[in-house]
């Protein structure tokens, strides 16, 4: 890549930067974000890992479902074990499966969208045929029957996560493309001699990253409440305690009845403020990318 | 026009068709890959003689080639049949059809309030945007759509049913109760409650949302200006020009939301053992009860495919523009 | 001698958003006669949809309009709500451009133009609202079929007209032309423009007509009012001031436009160069003195006042 290319592209980034940081909006959301993903990072120091198993715990001499009075600073479960350490720990799970089903999401919903746009013809109809489907197809149902056929595991969710939601950002990319096709430079790019991978690196590329920024950004908190729910029902991995895996045994062992409040309401918490907080940031990015859409907000 | 219409119709339809099956395609050979043997998995630990499970797996149309399995399939699919569950041992389509009312109940209702409440919120949010009232709007109805909703609805079930004791904690009526009629209908009712606020809480920010945005593109269309102009007062500009034009895409999203009705509340029925299609759901993944979850699956798509089609038929027919191309 | 149809005095108008002041009109004043016609003319930006917008107080909310609006005997800016809706589109009513956004597209044609009628009470029923607004399309030159089409299904030209018919709807004494042509080709323009001379002799209308065409106001007025900046830098009889311009902005604005009905004259080069000044950021002195031939010292040292430049005109240039 050129010099110029760099110029322009860190020009671009330092002025996206600027319009955000102008943002309250954007500002509380990255804020918000970044408070939790110190604590995921931050784990260890936070909580002890060793809290999370059942024995320790009980050799640990911790009450059973003690409150937060008895039992600081978020009180026990069931078999005795912190929830605040599996609040810490949780929070690790959850941002990565969000953050890997989402990546995943982006990859496939890209290359489908940039291809389908770009080459067009018979291919863009194959492959606009196929995203039709998919998003008719009932997205939790199809989540479900996939994560039960596939088995319980951390990857297996992130997979099913990815293969049910690429089909939104597909046809966003390829709307995205096509206008960008439009465009005069890549018709010049085209009579210089170009090919077509050159032109989709250099062009096409450039012009749709912010929109793949804007809707990754917007796609995490899908990705994030689908595993919670996933794993609500029992979908989850049953080793390892994400948000969605502490609110299914909170439920499933009687929490609610025993109004053990202080073992459900920090995942849910948790998965509030990290979704709001993607969201936020998200449509912040919205604006930015697509001034238009300020009017509109 | 309209025999341009006919055919716009006839496209629309056949393309639903299409889709169905697809997804019928698609339902069979997914299962076939994970059911190895599902008349063992249905007998499993019951002392079966393997001669009984051969004639069945040969009823089954199981030892044939996949391709006569798949038209086996077709055929029992036409007649409703949808095999057996592993956990009741009952026919699926039974299962399946006594669970149908109570979540059409559930999430029709829930449906069709937050759709009420939610579009009416986002006409007040855009028409004073940017005041304290669209400030409201808009957070509150973002903060419960950024929640799980079955969270929602464990906090409303601790709050309103076990601490308060103003709602019953699950069920569609009184354990054991005998009540007929109108009293039977009350305890419906009070059991309704709780599932269907959760369900019209969580889900009431996505009209809000819609219904702003297009509302807010709308106003600055000159049209309105004109209208004004005309001398007609504020609210009838709203009412009669503003808001039949912003509300088209909300209309869509209301068709295709109902199509959503009965996978929509899964996780909600568990958390309030409402005995619908969800808690049906809920329970045959605790299994797997695979065929139970090959029958809602079906289901499921099949009521999102129609639906879709009756939004797509309704936009064209609110909207003078849609033309037949 | 009866009074104006329409007085304005020193009217200002100022928009705010995102914290600026923007000044689109500074200090207007001019008067129509009944029965008279105005034309308005100047580039895009000079302010005159605003001010004509400003006339029935269709500005957005939050724009800072000062001055006084006399309009058939009412004071237009100090109306009371209740005032203001009555004397919409009975006193004065706008034919706005006849872009596709102008006109409601999920409500017919017909029902669009009877609307005001239902509103003003000035048809007794709906069925004598929708005979009414037939009337009015045949008027304009639309077959009674069309009431029940739909925007969308019309062409330009169609929808121009059923603007002008919408406009006619109440009987208006004023009746306010906001580029009534533009976007519409030649020969539908001089159509829309005949009728509209028509129905102002019908009707005994007093007519203002807002273009940057020129040549399209010497044809439809008597007298030609051309604006810059937000403010009048010449008026008088419409043929007087096109055909011999006093102000050097009129000059060079009635050689960009050609002569209705003249095809060689639209081929003749534009003599402006330059791009009219933005309302936020006006030059020191005349606004117009970066794009004047004539321009000298003296003119960037204060914004010259109206000054006559012979019977009944006046132009705002210090070589006047």
């Amino acid at each position: 890549m050129n010099s110029i290319a760099m110029q322009r592209r860190r020009a671009t980034a330092a002025r996206v930067w600027r319009q955000f940081r102008d943002s309250r909006q954007g500002m509380i959301g990255l804020g918000v974000l970044g408070v939790f993903v110190l604590i995921a990072l931050a784990a260890p120091l936070l909580a002890d890992i060793r809290e999370l198993n059942p024995v320790f715990a009980r050799s640990s001499g911790n009450p059973q479902w003690g409150s937060p009075e008895v039992f600081a600073p978020l009180g026990t479960d069931h078999i005795r074990r912190s929830v605040w350490a599996q609040f810490v720990w949780g929070s690790r799970v959850s941002l990565f499966v969000g953050l890997a089903a989402t990546i995943l999401t982006i990859l496939i919903g890209s290359v489908v969208g940039i291809v389908s746009g770009f080459v067009g013809g018979k291919i863009d109809g194959f492959l606009m045929r196929i995203t039709e489907w998919f998003l008719v197809i009932p997205f939790l149902p199809l989540a479900i029957v996939l994560a039960s056929i596939l088995g319980r595991s951390v990857w297996n969710i992130i997979f099913v996560i990815g293969i049910t939601s690429w089909p939104s950002t597909a046809r966003l990319l390829r709307a995205q493309v096509l206008t960008v096709k439009q465009r005069l430079f890549v018709d010049r790019a085209r009579s210089l001699g170009a090919g077509g991978p050159h032109i989709v690196a250099h062009h096409i590329l450039p012009n749709v990253s912010g929109l793949i920024l804007a809707n990754a950004t917007l796609a995490v908190p899908i990705s994030i409440l689908t595993e919670t729910t996933l794993s609500f029902l029992g979908l989850g991995d049953p080793s390892s305690a994400s948000w969605g895996k502490t609110l299914e045994e909170a439920f499933v062992n009687g929490a609610m009845v025993r109004n053990a409040w202080w073992y459900f309401l920090p995942a849910g918490l948790g998965i509030l403020a990290v979704v709001l907080a993607f969201t936020l940031i998200g449509r912040t990015l919205e604006d930015i990318a697509n001034p238009r859409l300020r009017r509109g907000r | 026009m309209k025999r341009g219409r006919g055919r716009f119709i006839a496209r629309k339809v056949l393309g639903s068709l299409l889709t169905l099956a697809f997804v019928l395609v698609f339902n069979f050979f997914l299962f076939r890959i994970v059911q190895k043997d599902p008349i063992g998995s249905l007998f499993r630990g019951r002392n079966v003689p393997a001669a009984t499970l051969d004639n069945l797996r040969s009823a089954f149309a199981l030892d044939q080639p996949l391709g006569t399995q798949f038209i086996y399939y077709l055929r029992e699919t036409a007649q409703l049949n949808f095999g057996i569950s592993y956990q009741s041992r009952q026919p699926v389509w039974n299962e399946i059809i006594s669970a149908v009312p109570a979540t059409v109940t559930l999430v029709g209702i829930s449906a069709i309030l937050s759709a009420v409440i939610g579009t009416l919120g986002g006409i007040i949010a855009a028409w004073r945007r940017n005041t304290w009232k669209d400030h409201t709007i808009t957070s509150g109805t973002m903060v419960f759509y950024s929640m799980p909703d079955f969270w929602l609805g464990m906090i409303l079930l601790v709050g309103f049913a076990v601490v308060l004791g103003w709602f019953p904690v699950g069920g569609i009526v009184d354990a054991g109760s005998n009540a007929t009629g109108l009293s039977r209908l009350l305890d419906q009712l009070h059991h309704l409650f709780l599932p269907a606020s959760t369900l019209t809480l969580a889900y009431l920010g996505e009209y809000t949302l819609v219904t702003r945005s297009s509302l807010l593109e709308v106003m600055g269309e000159d049209y309105l200006t004109v209208a004004r102009a005309k001398g007609l007062r504020d609210v009838i500009v709203r009412n009669r020009h503003a808001v039949p034009n912003a509300l088209l895409p909300v209309v869509t999203l209301t068709a295709i939301n109902f199509g959503f009705v009965l996978s929509g509340a899964i996780a909600v029925e568990a958390v309030f053992s409402w005995p619908g299609l969800g808690k049906a759901t809920a329970d045959a993944i605790r299994g797997p009860d695979l065929p139970m979850l090959q029958g809602l699956f079906l289901l499921f798509s099949a009521a999102v495919i129609v639906f879709n089609l009756i939004a797509d038929l309704t936009y064209s027919w609110l909207d003078p523009r849609v033309e037949e191309a | 001698m009866s009074e104006p149809l329409l007085s304005i005095r020193d009217l200002t108008i100022t928009y705010h958003g995102h914290g600026e002041a923007v000044p689109a009109v500074r200090g207007v004043s001019f008067d129509i006669e009944r029965g008279g016609s105005l034309g308005l003319a100047g580039e895009s930006g000079c302010g005159k949809s605003t001010l004509a917008n400003s006339l029935l107080r269709l500005l957005p909310a939050g724009t800072d309009v000062k001055g006084q609006i006399i309009l058939d005997g009412q004071d237009v800016l100090n109306l009371s709500p209740g005032g203001l809706r009555a004397v919409r589109w009975t006193s004065g009513a706008i034919i706005f451009q006849g872009a596709l956004h102008a006109l409601n597209p999920v409500q017919t044609v017909g029902d669009q133009i009877a609307e005001p009628m239902l509103v003003h009470e000035t048809a007794a029923s709906d069925s004598v609202a929708r005979d009414k607004a037939i009337d009015l399309l045949r008027r304009v030159g639309l077959p009674a079929a069309r009431a029940d089409s739909y925007p969308h299904q019309l062409s330009g030209g169609q929808r121009q007209r059923v603007l002008i018919a919408m406009a006619l709807a109440c009987d208006p004494h004023l009746l306010i032309a906001d580029e009534p042509t533009t976007a519409l080709d030649l020969m539908v323009q001089a159509q829309v423009l005949a009728l509209l001379d028509d129905l102002k002799q019908e009707r005994e209308l007093t007519l203002m007509f807002i273009t940057h065409d020129l040549s399209v106001l010497t044809y439809a007025c008597q007298r030609l009012a051309i604006m810059y900046a937000g403010r009048i830098v010449e008026e008088g009889p419409a043929w007087d001031v096109f055909a011999g311009p006093s102000h050097p902005y009129t000059r060079a604005l009635a050689a960009a436009f050609p002569t209705i009905g003249d095809v060689s004259s639209r081929m003749a080069p534009s003599g402006l160069g330059g791009d009219p000044p933005t309302p936020g950021n006006l030059p020191q002195g005349c606004p117009f003195h970066p794009r004047c031939p004539l321009a000298r010292d003296e003119c960037l040292v204060a914004e010259p006042e109206l000054r006559s430049s012979g019977i009944g005109r006046s132009a705002a240039c210090i070589l006047v």
